[in-house]
């Protein structure tokens, strides 16, 4: 006898994504058998707007606002490849600001993964506790940028805003207050019996599928691939103040969650170790000339590589941007990972991604 | 970066004698715009592990010319196949249009053709 199948879509529009991508997934009974995405709902033409509206000096605003969670990791890639085109050379206390900033990014992203992943598997409570911890790293931001979200911070030539010693006292306090939290979640995450139920063996993507589909950042990291942007550039110091690439052999959405819970740890101590070390000196450096060539220039955002291409001819506007966002290029590892599993897992293992698709809609 | 120039008849040769699955990691496929209604097609790579070693194969073609599939040796790169086809107008062997345009849409966003 044939097996009925049944079509069941998740999104544009779905109480468990706040994103606007559908999934239609083919399933058996419970268990899923086929899927299918679109993702393509709300593309801005940002790439184009980059190259037809803007001047090269104003687009590093303009990527800033591809995302609203990592919008530095965009303003710096960008920013990068053009200095790297005009062979510009940033200084040091420039480069440690923009780690921190960077780092920032990383944990209040993570945090807010980590809640969804929590609240698409029915732990409500634990989606407001960390929700409202993130509130610390968010003022954070904002004390450093003047923005909570959509941060105008890195510029050409260095970043636009210096760090006070009251800043500094107060950003040390709050990073404390975050850390001892992180240390409260790792305790539920790992011993919650209830939680292993739902993250232990569900969603997992094994090392040899990771390499297969390209698998980039706490996705791969979770599967034991030892990919991390961060140990293939030197634009930034990474391991001067501490970086430490973390890593799991489970693949699974519980092995997500321990990677990112990690890796806020590791992020905490490398603003730790710039907020004591900070280098004394200037924060911009003013830079001439006009790109001309091509650059490629990547970095590790909180869901994995980000890929930026720039080309320029010497004038002002622009031949090429080129924006790889990293759930653009994780989109066929997604699909994947669903086949096989439960219907009922799939919103958790949903937010266990971290799918961004303002990034994707570029 | 290192820049290594293909024909779309050789490139599918060149990707399967250099890609290595656990050596290098595909980035993207890219297009660029160019003179004389030609689009320049990039294949990134990275290498893992190392310090900021890119590998780009790049071929010109015209826009009504088909650039073959590589979904075979990289199941990844169907995603930016289909952008490529959306953004610039190309046909890619296998990938249809729709990723982010509409099916029937005859808008090319990022084409500069005459």
């Amino acid at each position: 006898m044939n097996k009925k199948t049944i079509n069941i879509p998740i999104g544009s529009q779905h109480i468990s994504l706040l994103e606007p991508v559908r999934f239609k997934f083919e399933c058996e009974n419970e268990k899923i058998i086929g899927v299918d995405s679109d993702v393509g709902f709300v593309h801005r033409g940002i790439e184009k707007a980059c190259t037809q509206k803007f001047k090269f000096d104003a687009v590093g605003y303009v990527v800033a606002r591809v995302c609203g969670l990592c919008a530095i990791t965009h303003s710096l890639s960008y920013t990068a490849s053009i200095e790297k085109l005009l062979e510009a050379e940033i200084s040091q206390k420039a480069k440690y600001l923009r780690i921190m900033l960077l780092e920032l990014d990383r944990i209040h992203s993570h945090m807010l993964c980590l809640s969804h992943t929590c609240e698409n598997a029915g732990f409500e409570a634990m989606f407001m506790r960390i929700m409202g911890d993130r509130e610390d790293i968010m003022e954070i931001q904002e004390l450093l940028t003047g923005n909570r979200v959509q941060f105008d911070y890195i510029s050409i030539g260095g970043v636009n805003r210096d760090l006070s010693l009251e800043m500094s006292k107060k950003i040390s306090q709050k990073l404390e207050l975050v850390k001892q939290k992180v240390f409260g979640y790792i305790d539920e995450f790992t011993n919650n019996w209830s939680l292993s139920l739902k993250f232990k063996g569900i969603g997992a993507l094994s090392l040899d599928e990771a390499f297969r589909f390209n698998a980039i950042g706490p996705l791969a990291r979770a599967s034991g691939m030892n990919v991390d942007v961060r140990n293939e550039i030197d634009y930034l110091p990474f391991n001067e103040v501490g970086y430490k690439i973390q890593t799991h052999s489970d693949g699974d959405i519980n092995a997500r969650n321990v990677v990112r819970l990690n890796e806020i740890l590791n992020s905490i101590e490398m603003c730790e170790n710039i907020l004591e070390g900070l280098p004394e000196g200037e924060i911009f450096t003013k830079v001439k000339g006009k790109p001309n060539g091509e650059a490629i220039v990547r970095f590790e955002a909180p869901r994995g590589e980000l890929m930026y291409y720039v080309k320029g001819n010497g004038k002002a506007m622009l031949e090429r941007v080129r924006i790889k966002t990293p759930t653009f290029a994780s989109i066929p590892a997604f699909s994947h990972i669903f086949v096989g599993e439960n219907y009922a897992d799939a919103p958790a293992i949903l937010a266990s991604f971290d799918p961004c698709l303002s990034c994707t809609a570029k | 970066m290192i820049k290594i120039e293909v024909s779309l008849e050789n490139v599918i040769d060149k990707i399967k004698e250099f890609y290595k699955e656990k050596e290098w990691h595909f980035l993207t496929l890219n297009g660029v715009s160019l003179e004389d209604n030609k689009v320049e097609i990039q294949w990134i790579f990275s290498k893992y592990e190392a310090m900021d070693e890119v590998v780009t194969f790049y071929a010109k073609i015209n826009y009504d010319e088909i650039v073959p599939s590589i979904v075979d040796i990289i199941p990844s790169a169907i995603i930016s196949q289909r952008e490529i086809v959306d953004m610039f107008g190309v046909q890619v062997e296998g990938s249809s249009k729709g990723l982010y345009l509409d099916e029937d849409s005859l808008q090319t966003p990022l084409a500069c053709k005459s």
